[in-house]
């Protein structure tokens, strides 16, 4: 409990870090938000800049801007988008969904793949299969993801017509009514196959080239965590009474060699959260990095620090799930 | 063991989770467009779907499919505005007063009918939000003498109203249910009006379709209104989707009933062998100029007439021709070929090297360094400001001018151009409405002579013919002034007009009627199949 109140208030104590520090940076760009986001037109007019900046807060000093955010923030309010001209809490539960369904099938993608493949990398070290999967895993670290995502679409989509092109669903067809903002999760909760399948669909290719990165980090982590366990003497011990390969591998080595893999796999987990920019532009996904930006481009202070605020809890929930997981595979962590 | 199994079940659950998404994914796309479903790919600049408040590409479109308008344009055409809701309308002779007279069998999608009380509530609304739209009535006083008749008064000669009107902001809403959900068009309505949420729902106009869903990020879908007083439209639905070029490219090579809209020419170049698309390259309505800064606070070298006579010549312009793809051409002069008052190629501006060289000596400068402000992030019709930068450079460098490239990102470029403070700018001029008028803009004093550094009677004759042109009620004599204007601009002005890009529209085969127009871009109630 204590460790959890600890987070707790260094989730906090971090938040309202951000949010300084973002104000702060914002005020610091020479741009103007008027000027970003009013036409060429209505900027000239003196009336419609003054009515944009008392709408926005932007006629008071900063410190006063940053107080009454605060006091807003105090009661759940993030402030209103000047892009959306939404609540920017509204925009947040509708982004942020559409990058958590794409991260998560993501993540599981790249954790079955990226661990086995590891795994198998690790036992076969040094002969053929090894070194292809060295060769592959470097392969999706080193490729540009905005470049994998277009000649990914080409291929699946254009050529062979595997998968639908772009977009969270097909069009004409309307999401299931929201309740998660999961397409996939809200179409089965319907009980809207069609729907669930349509987005099921979608969802595949942009979660599989986003994936292709992390496959290549998890294959050589796990591949270098099992290495240096794969010869302890209570694996050599476990050899001896007879267990079975595999069984030795899954359950005395693998578990000797996840926090390494937790550790990275989190910190993965994260940056898919929070780096989806590209393939989201490319797949057409609404999700939180077009938001964000969006949002940076137009100097849309409200929206930047909703974005701002949301890229902070991610990383401190992921730490703080990391930390769990540790105590849950290795019980010296635990005890201590 | 317990902890052993923990990560073997997350694993083994996980793969059935991918498994089966793989499985799904392998029908292929099996809720694929019907033929009823127009779609249509933009890249999204949508902020809302209220059209008191929409100034925006992807906005227009919307707008124009939910609203009706007193006038309208037909197809690609916009320099004959015809009645839409108004059944006629006349001009007084002073080009200050306009009355239109209503058609009576008008109705919302609500089956409401249409009457002027809704006109003054949607006009009125417009001005007092006082958003990006609202400088298109700026002196504009509205009223309603009787139930079918509106009368728009302009406190100066305006004859560019009947060319501003066709533009969907000037939507009609039902004013009796927007008011009922916050709406007003009292003054202080910048503050009061509430009814943009509900506008973003629910679609409040008597246009051919209705809104069923609106995202600003994802995808807004249209359906048919079966209220609407016009011909039916062929597509029952249309899906406006947020899609970006590199995209659009290939979606539009699979799509059926589709329309792509922000392909570059380069890119439409690749699909011209391609014989299930239509691709149409037209000269678009943007204006890409250079400017001189004539403000001697702001360089001591940029204001001097032979210097800019030295920049005037310098300009390769056929290659920015070339750079700028299919459709585009050089423009002669400020205002786009398609308005009134443009001038024709015979007074297209020249490429001589030697005469810039003769221009700079007789400058009494030497070896002249200057910065040339652009935004550097900003790509439009497919041409990124950074490449016309560089190009411009070396035109420059070629005839002796040494120009430092101090772009920024537009958020912040802006500022410095709206503010007047670049010694060299390079931006372009979107038409707000597709009448001349909106380039008097260009003169001393106005609001982009002013980010030039060309302040109020700098030039008295070009200031008089401007007010001589822009009160003027001959068309013809307006089109006669305004080439007199855009003449004088390019031997005494600090502006140098480029290039207008193409403007590409890719549409799969068997898709009619999808034309380009500069006031909405894509009517979707008038494309066919």
């Amino acid at each position: 409990m204590r460790f959890l109140g600890r987070r707790l208030a260094a989730l906090v104590l971090l938040g309202i870090g951000i949010t300084f520090v973002a104000f702060v940076l914002t005020e610091l760009v020479p741009g103007d938000p008027a000027a970003a986001n009013l036409g060429q037109r209505a900027i000239a007019d003196p009336a419609a800049v003054q009515a944009f900046r008392e709408h926005y807060g932007l006629d008071k000093p900063l410190p006063v801007q940053y107080v009454l955010y605060l006091e807003h923030l105090a009661s759940g309010d993030l402030g209103q988008s000047e892009q959306s001209h939404r609540p920017v809490r509204t925009d947040l539960s509708e982004f942020v969904p559409a990058t958590a369904e794409l991260a998560v099938t993501s993540i599981l993608i790249a954790f079955v793949l990226g661990i086995s493949l590891g795994i198998l990398s690790a036992v076969r070290r040094n002969r053929l299969t090894d070194q292809v999967l060295r060769v592959i895993s470097l392969g999706g670290i080193s490729m540009p993801v905005f470049w994998l995502a277009l000649v990914a679409l080409y291929v699946f989509f254009f050529k062979l017509g595997w998968v639908p092109g772009s977009g969270r669903l097909d069009p004409g067809v309307l999401p299931a009514p929201h309740v998660t903002g999961l397409y996939t999760v809200d179409a089965l909760l319907a009980g809207q196959f069609d729907v669930f399948v349509s987005a099921a669909q979608h969802l595949i290719l942009p979660a599989c080239v986003l994936a292709a990165y992390n496959v290549g980090l998890l294959t050589r982590f796990t591949r270098s965590a099992v290495l240096e366990v794969i010869n302890n003497d209570y694996v050599q011990a476990a050899r001896a009474k007879g267990m079975p390969e595999r069984t030795v591998v899954l359950r005395h080595v693998l578990r000797a060699a996840l926090p390494p893999i937790i550790t990275v796999g989190g910190l993965a987990f994260a940056n898919v959260m929070t780096g989806t920019v590209l393939v989201e532009s490319i797949f057409a996904w609404p999700g939180i990095g077009q938001y964000a930006f969006h949002s940076a481009t137009t100097l849309d202070l409200p929206a930047i620090m909703g974005v701002s605020l949301f890229v902070a809890v991610v990383y401190i929930v992921v730490n703080f799930v990391v930390d769990i997981l540790y105590g849950v595979v290795d019980p010296r962590i635990r005890v201590a | 063991m317990a902890a052993v199994s923990r990560p073997r079940n997350i694993v083994l659950t996980s793969l059935v989770v991918a498994v089966a998404a793989v499985l799904a994914a392998c029908g292929g796309g099996s809720n694929t467009p019907t033929n009823h479903v127009l779609v249509v790919d933009k890249s999204f600049d949508m902020k809302t779907a209220d059209p008191q408040r929409e100034f925006e590409v992807s906005g227009g479109i919307v707008a124009k499919a939910l609203y009706s308008t007193l006038l309208t344009f037909k197809g690609s055409d916009s320099a004959t505005p015809v009645p839409l809701v108004a059944s006629s309308y006349t001009a007084s002779s002073d080009a200050k007063t306009f009355t239109f007279k209503l058609r009576s069998d008008i109705k919302f999608s609500d089956g409401t009918t249409l009457t002027s009380a809704d006109v003054v509530f949607s006009f009125n609304r417009l001005i007092n939000i006082k958003g990006n739209p609202s400088f298109l009535l700026s002196g504009i006083t509205v009223s309603a003498p009787d139930a079918s008749t509106v009368v728009l008064t302009s406190s100066t000669a305006n004859p560019a109203i009947p060319f501003i009107i066709p533009n969907p902001a000037l939507g009609i809403v039902n004013s009796k249910v927007v008011k009922a959900h916050g709406g007003t068009d009292q003054p202080g309505a910048d503050k009061s009006d509430t009814a943009e949420a509900f506008l973003n729902t629910t679609s409040e106009g008597s246009g051919p379709y209705t809104l069923k869903s609106f995202s600003t990020t994802s995808e807004v879908d249209l359906t048919a209104n079966p209220s609407y007083f016009g011909a039916k439209p062929f597509y029952n639905t249309v899906v406006i989707r947020n899609i970006q070029a590199p995209t659009q490219l290939i979606d539009i090579q699979k799509g059926s009933n589709e329309i792509a809209i922000d392909l570059s020419s380069d890119q439409a170049a690749t699909l011209s062998g391609n014989s299930s698309l239509q691709v149409k390259a037209s000269p678009g309505p943007n204006v890409f100029f250079l400017l001189a800064n004539d403000n001697p606070k702001i360089s001591r070298i940029t204001p001097n007439k032979h210097f800019q006579n030295a920049i005037r010549y310098s300009l390769d312009y056929a290659s920015y021709v070339q750079l700028a793809g299919a459709g585009a051409i050089q423009t002669p002069g400020v205002v786009p070929s398609m308005f009134l008052g443009a001038l024709t190629p015979a007074d297209d501006a020249q490429f001589d090297l030697t005469k810039a060289k003769a221009e700079l000596a007789a400058s009494g400068i030497s070896n002249p360094t200057v910065n040339l402000g652009f935004p550097s992030d900003f790509t439009l019709n497919g041409i990124s400001f950074s490449t016309l930068a560089q190009k411009v450079q070396a035109n420059l460098q070629a005839a002796g001018i040494t120009v430092n490239l101090t772009g920024s990102p537009i958020s912040t470029a802006l500022a410095d151009y709206r503010a007047g403070t670049e010694q060299l700018g390079l931006w372009l001029w979107g038409p707000d409405y597709p009448d001349p008028n909106d380039y008097l803009v260009f003169l001393p004093g106005q609001l982009v002579g002013l980010r030039a550094g060309w302040a109020a009677g700098a030039d008295p004759s070009l200031e008089a013919l401007g007010v001589q042109a822009s009160s003027s009620t001959d068309n013809t004599a307006r089109g006669h002034l305004f080439q007199q204007i855009q003449r004088q601009l390019n031997t005494d002005g600090p502006f140098f007009p480029l290039i207008q890009p193409g403007q590409v529209v890719v549409a799969t085969k068997g898709v009619t009627g999808a034309d380009y127009n500069p006031t909405w871009t894509i009517d979707v109630a008038g494309a066919g199949g």
